[in-house]
């Protein structure tokens, strides 16, 4: 029995879940003291209770099941992303809460899930290859569906990752160099046409380059410039349509010393919050920037300044040690695994864990753009840390089928 | 593995692997950069950092009085503060002496504001006086954490008069805290009773923000960006009060030497002219700090200050409640103006002999309520019966609460069949225990205010009118006034029954031979009834109930002096002179000494086997 345990049950992705939800916990305790005496710690512990039980679940259901029910989670979540799109209830500008039951959830966050799933379904079949042009549009076609579902209620943070998690996956299907580069070069123009004119010309150059030297076919090579092209200036035109705030969020990024009292704020308080922390932490509860509340709800997106602050150098290091190794060890779940579906989606699973924890990570330190992403199981809210707990149950569904065919 | 597609899937494990590497190297990199090499940087913007909040109390609303007199008023009062996390308890006995109290009372308040926040300001005295304030001041720079604010205080230009009406501010409960969530803060003051309670909503205000910087110990630095992030606190509304404070004082000064309380109203709409009870307190002591002492002992006081005997009382009428026996048995058709039944001094009713004061001889229904003859009504009640009688009581607002705008009231009681099988068990209680609640006493309980608002009807020709204290809600902000609309009751009754009992509460004070003669109003006729309510534990509660003029009443009272006696000799002055003073606006006759030995005794019970409820 024990040896069984020990060949196939991942208390590798165990130890570091429980790790990583126990640190939550302390910090959105300690961010939650002073303001509502800590009720946000107690909802949230009973959805960590919640979450490990539905994660131990998954992590038993036969993997043929699982590789089967894809496509219809898929859609169920494609139609949960209608639904809300038109009567879904507001909440911070953004149409992703769904008052479902007087339960709040936000169906994005399993959304990202269902579509990886369904991607490495479609691409596991045996007719499927990535490299035949009409299978890479469809491939293309599942990511694109719910990810513009995704932008227009508008989620933009949610919207980067299924683009970024989209790079890994390609990749590890077998995509030639020159697609990636072309789904890559985008998102640089685009980028680049948020910085202004002359970031975008140089954008638009390195694309084209980048294009050149992994050029196919002449043909190909014009059809991904235009498509660069389309996008970076279909950029400059969104930024237009924007609603203020992320309009407001997206400068402030690019200069948030400019007006630190106003969009670029959090960011420069969350950087005093983490500086002055120091090697060891000021210690539990004994943050002046988190217990003033300097960052307005701190325990959503802006948890990791509490570690930062509370629990130091030493703190934050162990949790971004714990995040590396949940990555690394998704990696090595990916290929030691004989099935083509669960080594695909091991991959997506590690692809969107990876954009949260380096963008919400990077945006507390100052590195990225301030996009609403919530850190994977340390941040405040439940059904993030229910779809962050069964992408751990897969995980550890994956590994203990890694001999399965 | 992976066959399709030729992928060697350990050299893309392996660009993966060295993705992930240098993706977390440069976020422990940023990690390190921020926290060790910038830590002096950062270190010190979190010390200096600096925004803090400073929330500024709204100046609770005044409250005037009918006349537009201000009664209750806001001045300014000092109270010390600290901010547990910047305080130094080494400081505790020097700050302690500064302030005059025990350590342990700043320890406490200390401790128990930290539970919630160690780092917003906990007030831990109160309203202390100008040489405190300039000690303090001087000391300042001694103590981090220590600072004081200027908050607002009750002050009450009339004094003590109408203290259980107005009410009184007290420091939020905890208890309060969790259920009001996030409007008011620890340290608050909040409408604890009378007015001050029930309109606490439009009293309070809303809070202002301030946001200021200061540096790390705590000591402020200058307004941030010039206040313009500032949010100014909003002022309370204000109260326009329908009591006449001028009436208000004359009347507690008439009560003093009793215990009981007075209710005048305006029978037209229901407003509270007077509201007395007595013993009373003085709201002022409540305004700064109130210490436990004193506390304890309004509290404790035998003679119950704190209680508004106007409006929590409950005893029974006595012959003050026949106008309604008279009134049911009319309406219903029971009887009719011809009906007579003749007192010979006393009623059998089996073997229980009910005595009457007098022997009143033949009697109708006005001259039975003109003489208060009890006979009349003992008989009478057996034909109403209890169902009639709670019926009829319902319809003149007792046996339920009043609806009045001050906070808390007794609904009294007026007993039903139910009530006396729960008492005595089915079927343990006869017709015998109905007797007495024929003139007013048994088991029926009523408040003061219950009785104003009965005899009222009979002054505004049977309207149940809802009682109230204040007129309308003045909004400072923008100077719109909003009058209280006020629901009224038809109480429906024949226009000759109406007629029938207003001729005979008239004749109790107009006529010789009535028992209300000492509240006669010279030039002005007036009506009432006496009561005099008899209690099992020590002497009879004195009632009068009446209103003035006859004709086009514009007020009316009801009076009650506990353990004081007869209710002709003792209530009734006070309520003709209250009367009086209202109508004239001066006192027209001497203060009369009540000369017992005149005045009839209007109803005495000699044989009861029943305990009144008190």
């Amino acid at each position: 029995m024990f040896s069984y345990f020990k060949e196939y049950f991942d208390f590798r992705v165990l130890f570091i879940c429980l790790a990583l939800v126990i640190v939550g916990l302390i910090c959105i305790y300690s961010a939650t003291f002073d303001i509502n005496n800590a009720a946000n710690f107690h909802r949230q512990a009973l959805w960590a209770g919640i979450g490990f039980i539905i994660m131990i679940v998954i992590s038993f259901v036969p993997l043929r099941t699982l590789q089967r029910l894809s496509i219809t989670f898929y859609f169920i979540a494609i139609a949960t992303l209608v639904i809300i799109l038109v009567v879904g209830s507001t909440v911070k500008g953004s149409k992703s809460w769904f008052g479902l039951i007087g339960l709040g959830g936000q169906p994005s966050e399993f959304a990202k899930i269902t579509t990886v799933l369904a991607f490495a379904s479609y691409i596991s079949k045996t007719d499927v290859s990535i490299s035949k042009i009409k299978h890479l549009f469809i491939s293309l076609g599942i990511f694109a569906v719910p990810m513009f579902l995704i932008l227009a209620q508008p989620d933009l943070g949610t919207t980067i990752v299924f683009f970024v998690v989209l790079l890994p996956l390609l990749y590890w299907a077998g995509a030639s160099n020159f697609i990636l580069v072309s789904i890559l070069v985008p998102i640089l123009t685009a980028f680049g046409a948020l910085l202004g004119t002359t970031y975008f010309i140089i954008a638009v150059a390195i694309g084209a380059v980048l294009l050149y030297i992994f050029r196919e076919n002449k043909f190909t090579v014009a059809v991904a410039f235009g498509i660069m092209l389309a996008i970076g200036l279909s950029v400059q035109v969104m930024y237009e349509s924007m609603h203020v705030y992320q309009q407001k969020r997206i400068s402030a990024f690019l200069n948030p010393e400019a007006d630190p009292l106003g969009a670029g704020y959090n960011v420069v308080q969350s950087k005093i919050a983490i500086g002055s922390g120091g090697f060891f932490g000021k210690g539990f509860l004994k943050g002046t920037q988190t217990q003033l509340n300097y960052i307005p709800e701190q325990w959503t997106d802006f948890i990791f300044c509490v570690t930062g602050e509370e629990f130091g150098t030493l703190g934050a290091s162990i949790v971004l040690g714990l995040f590396a190794a949940l990555l690394l060890h998704a990696l090595r779940v990916a290929s030691i695994s004989r099935n083509r579906f669960s080594s695909l989606a091991a991959i997506g699973i590690m692809g969107i864990f990876g954009t949260h924890i380096v963008i919400n990570t990077g945006m507390s330190m100052g590195l990225m753009p301030v996009v609403g992403l919530p850190l994977p199981f340390l941040s405040y809210g439940g059904s993030s840390l229910v779809a962050n707990m069964i992408m751990a149950g897969l995980l550890m569904n994956f590994y203990a089928n890694r001999k399965e065919y | 593995m992976i066959t399709d597609d030729k992928i060697d899937v350990s050299s893309r494990r392996r660009i993966l692997t060295i993705v992930i590497i240098v993706v977390f190297a440069i976020l422990f990199l940023r990690l390190y950069h921020l926290q060790l090499l910038s830590y002096s940087e950062f270190g010190k913007k979190s010390e200096e950092n600096s925004v803090r909040v400073v929330i500024k109390e709204p100046v609770r609303g005044y409250m005037f009085d009918r006349n537009d007199r201000l009664v209750v008023d806001v001045g300014p009062a000092y109270t010390v503060t600290v901010t547990p996390a910047s305080f130094d308890t080494n400081n505790l006995v020097f700050l302690s002496s500064l302030m005059q109290v025990d350590p342990a009372v700043i320890k406490e308040r200390i401790n128990r504001g930290r539970t919630y926040s160690r780092f917003s300001p906990v007030r831990i005295l109160r309203d202390i006086d100008f040489k405190t304030l300039s000690k303090l001041e001087e000391n300042l720079y001694l103590l981090p954490g220590v600072n004081y604010e200027v908050e607002s205080k009750r002050l009450y230009p009339f004094g003590k008069c109408a203290s259980h009406l107005l009410g009184y501010c007290k420091e939020i409960t905890d208890e309060q805290l969790k259920r009001t969530g996030t409007v008011y803060q620890q340290g608050d003051l909040v409408g604890s009773s009378g007015l001050e309670a029930s309109y606490e909503t439009f009293l309070r205000g809303e809070k202002g923000y301030e946001f200021i910087s200061v540096n790390s110990k705590g000591q402020l630095l200058g307004s941030l960006e010039e206040g313009r992030r500032d949010i100014p606190s909003k002022e309370g509304f204000d109260l326009i009060l329908s009591i006449d404070f001028g009436l208000q004082a004359f009347a507690e000064s008439l009560m003093t030497k009793y215990r009981g309380a007075l209710v005048a109203i305006d029978p037209n709409d229901g407003g509270i002219l007077a509201m007395v009870s007595k013993p009373d307190f003085d709201p002022a002591i409540f305004s700064g700090v109130t210490s436990s002492k004193v506390w304890t002992k309004l509290n404790t006081d035998p003679d119950k200050p704190l209680f508004n005997r106007a409006t929590m009382t409950r005893y029974p009428p006595g012959s003050t409640f026949k106008m309604l026996i008279a009134a049911a048995a009319l309406e219903e058709g029971i009887i009719n103006e011809r009906y007579r039944i003749t007192c010979r001094g006393s009623f059998r009713f089996g073997n229980r002999i009910f005595k009457d004061v007098h022997v009143h001889g033949s009697v109708n229904v006005v001259q039975a309520i003109q003489k208060s003859c009890d006979v009349f009504f003992y008989q009478l009640i057996l034909k109403v019966g209890l169902d009639k009688l709670n019926e009829y009581g319902r319809r003149f607002g007792f046996s339920k609460s009043t609806g009045i705008d001050i906070g808390e009231e007794t609904s009294g009681l007026i007993p039903s069949a139910e009530y006396y099988d729960r008492v005595y068990g089915k079927d343990k209680w006869t017709q015998g225990n109905l007797v007495s609640l024929g003139i007013g006493q048994g088991e029926i309980g009523v408040s003061p205010l219950q009785m104003a608002r009965y005899v009222a009807v009979f002054a505004n020709n049977g309207t149940l009118i809802q009682p109230h204290a204040v007129n309308s809600i003045r909004n400072k902000r923008t100077n719109r006034i909003d009058i209280i609309d006020h629901k009224e009751i038809p109480v429906w009754l024949n226009y000759d029954v109406m007629r029938m009992i207003r001729e005979g509460i008239r004749r109790v004070v107009e006529e010789p031979g009535g028992t209300g003669s000492l509240a006669r109003i010279s030039g002005i006729v007036s009506a009432g009834k006496t009561g005099t309510a008899q209690n099992p534990h020590g002497a009879d509660h004195a009632w009068y109930v009446g209103f003035a003029p006859f004709d086009q009443p514009r007020i009316a009272i009801a009076v009650m002096l506990e353990n004081a006696g007869y209710g002709g000799t003792k209530a009734a002055p006070i309520a003709g002179m209250v009367m009086e003073k209202y109508l004239f606006g001066e006192l027209r006759r001497k203060v009369i000494k009540p000369v017992s030995a005149v005045i009839p005794r209007d109803t005495i019970l000699l044989k009861t086997t029943e305990k009144g409820e008190h």
